[in-house]
């Protein structure tokens, strides 16, 4: 896909960013079409999600709707979730059960390896019609600890180059990727999707009040942040030294399970978008839809591990819901934060980053974990892609 | 048959529990349960797809004290606050062990913003427990399922 380029100036200074960034529909459409639709590795389900042949799940890449589909071959395939006739949307559920796909417009009906079976009338197509042309349009995919990632570019990178430094990562939170799915939380934010990904570990302990209640300090931790813009967190966290704060302390308890000797905060902010989280005894992945400039979707998902035993389970559930999500314990104010971002941008001028600046470095680099120092970073990755020139100083 | 008396018991409980939402008296709400109750507020999305994880899952007691502070200790300050105004509808009431009723109950929740815009919140269906005593009715447990399954804001309050 070729565009034309926008015109967007940027600070000379690598540590700033115009706020515009956040309101101009150019920059978005040439996001979807650079970011989105362009060389990068977006995970879009966990097999968790579709277990068996012939489950599915239907999701969005940037804006487009496309379908997860776990073949009868036993192959999980990501496709365009799009008729290859006249484009209708061939499935609007958001997850289930299917032998085939059929279009409800004409009937053109799709195996669940994405294969064209029939089309209604096709003795009075043009001579050239043949259905291997028309069968749904497949992305390019990989599979890392049970996570399915697509792109719809040849140009990308092999996966595991793509993730770099965060890889080894993944095994602690996803362990060897056997999860089954205990449910969603889905909300939207009022903000910009650089938003919404634009967190850090500066304002953990300072916007989230819940661990000043309760004494939780984190231990020792770092951040990596990798050439391709992503993020890895990992910390220690000791036990909360006031958790008489609550009448259920089982919402803050580490049981820790499959090999998980020490609790843990572990989030992968892969670029652009998707995060992989483990915090205590919750394993999350929160996938993301950019909708517009000023709406960003976000699907919780939580995991449990197929060896848990119930108590296990149970107490995996109990602490999901109430812990870390849209309305958690400790992560309610995240939300507010995102829609007040995205309020306050619309002033003039830029973003400066501040914490940890004077010590950054060209990535792969480690980055204290309370810094926000590996922003910068995965903006720079950001303005490359968008083809943004920096003023000179 | 259910007498006047209990299902008036029980719809005056369900008005002092919509009333002290929309009034933000969170000790009014953890009055509406038992000393046994529970709170649960999830998706039907999750419901039928047989997927026990909740928006909040209170399901003890000691869950329903937390939740007050989270509302009035941890969180308060730093969200954007919204008003709400709760709409029920009684469908149905059948009676269970004793003084114990099944209750089914539409709902749909307007917000306004701080800005405010008045939209929908959530729209959806309560299947409470509730114990009538000569005291009055408490729930034992309340359920919000959700048909709403991207709520348009985080939810802070209990619906």
């Amino acid at each position: 896909m070729v565009s034309q380029p926008v015109a967007f100036r940027w600070p000379a200074s690598p540590t700033e960013l115009p706020k515009a960034a956040f309101h101009r529909e150019d920059v978005f459409r040439l996001e979807i079409e650079r970011i989105f639709l362009g060389p990068e590795w977006h995970p879009l389900a966990h097999l968790a999600e579709l277990p068996k042949r012939g489950d599915f799940k239907t999701f969005r890449l940037g804006d487009a709707p496309v379908l997860v589909i776990h073949g009868d071959d036993d192959r999980v395939r990501v496709f365009f979730n799009s008729c290859t006739h006249r484009g209708t949307q061939l499935q609007t559920r958001s997850r289930g059960h299917a032998g085939e796909f059929e279009c409800p417009y004409h009937r053109w009906l799709f195996n669940n390896r994405g294969e064209l079976l029939a089309a209604p009338g096709s003795d009075r197509f043009p001579a050239a019609f043949r259905k291997d042309d028309y069968h749904l349009r497949e992305l390019r995919t990989a599979e890392f600890h049970g996570l399915i990632f697509a792109t719809c570019s040849a140009a990308a990178p092999a996966l595991a180059t793509y993730l770099g430094e965060t890889a080894p990562l993944f095994e602690q939170v996803l362990g060897d990727g056997r999860l089954s799915l205990l449910g969603y939380q889905k909300v939207t934010f009022s903000s910009n999707w650089k938003e919404y990904n634009d967190n850090e570990g500066y304002h953990a302990p300072l916007l989230h009040r819940a661990f000043r209640m309760l004494h939780w300090q984190a231990g020792k931790g770092i951040q990596c942040a990798t050439e391709y813009g992503h993020v890895g967190l990992q910390a220690q966290l000791q036990s909360a030294a006031n958790s008489d704060f609550l009448n259920d302390r089982s919402l803050v308890e580490f049981r820790g399970a499959n090999g998980a000797a020490a609790p843990k905060s572990i989030i992968i902010a892969l670029f652009p978008l998707v995060s992989v989280i483990k915090h205590l005894d919750v394993i999350n992945v929160r996938f993301v839809i950019p909708h517009s400039v000023d709406e960003t979707e976000v699907h919780y998902a939580y995991f449990c591990h197929q060896d848990d035993d119930p108590a296990m389970i149970r107490h995996r559930l109990r602490q999901s819901s109430n812990l870390l999500g849209p309305s958690g314990f400790i992560s309610l104010e995240d939300g507010a934060v995102f829609n007040r971002i995205h309020q306050g941008s619309l002033t003039p001028g830029r973003v400066q980053y501040q914490k940890g600046v004077a010590a950054m470095a060209p990535p792969p680099c480690i980055v204290d974990q309370n810094d926000e120092s590996a922003n910068p970073i995965r903006w720079e990755h950001y303005r490359k892609i968008m083809g943004f020139e920096r003023d000179q100083r | 048959m259910i007498s006047a008396d209990v299902l008036a018991a029980i719809d005056e409980l369900q008005i002092r529990y919509i009333s002290a939402l929309d009034r933000r008296d969170f000790d009014a709400w953890l009055a509406c349960f038992d000393s046994q109750g529970s709170y649960i507020c999830t998706p039907r999305e999750n419901e039928e797809q047989g997927l026990p994880l909740a928006l909040m899952m209170d399901d003890c007691y000691e869950r329903l004290k937390d939740r007050v502070s989270f509302i009035t200790q941890v969180w308060a300050g730093t969200f954007e606050d919204y008003w709400t105004r709760h709409f029920i509808q009684r469908l149905a009431c059948t009676p269970g062990n004793s003084n114990s009723y099944s209750v089914i109950t539409n709902f749909g929740v307007l917000y306004t913003s701080a800005r405010g815009r008045s939209e929908i919140l959530v729209a959806g269906c309560y299947a409470d427990e509730v114990i009538v005593s000569p005291a009055g009715a408490k729930f034992r447990s309340k359920k919000a399922v959700l048909d709403t399954s991207t709520t348009p804001r985080y939810l802070v309050y209990p619906v």
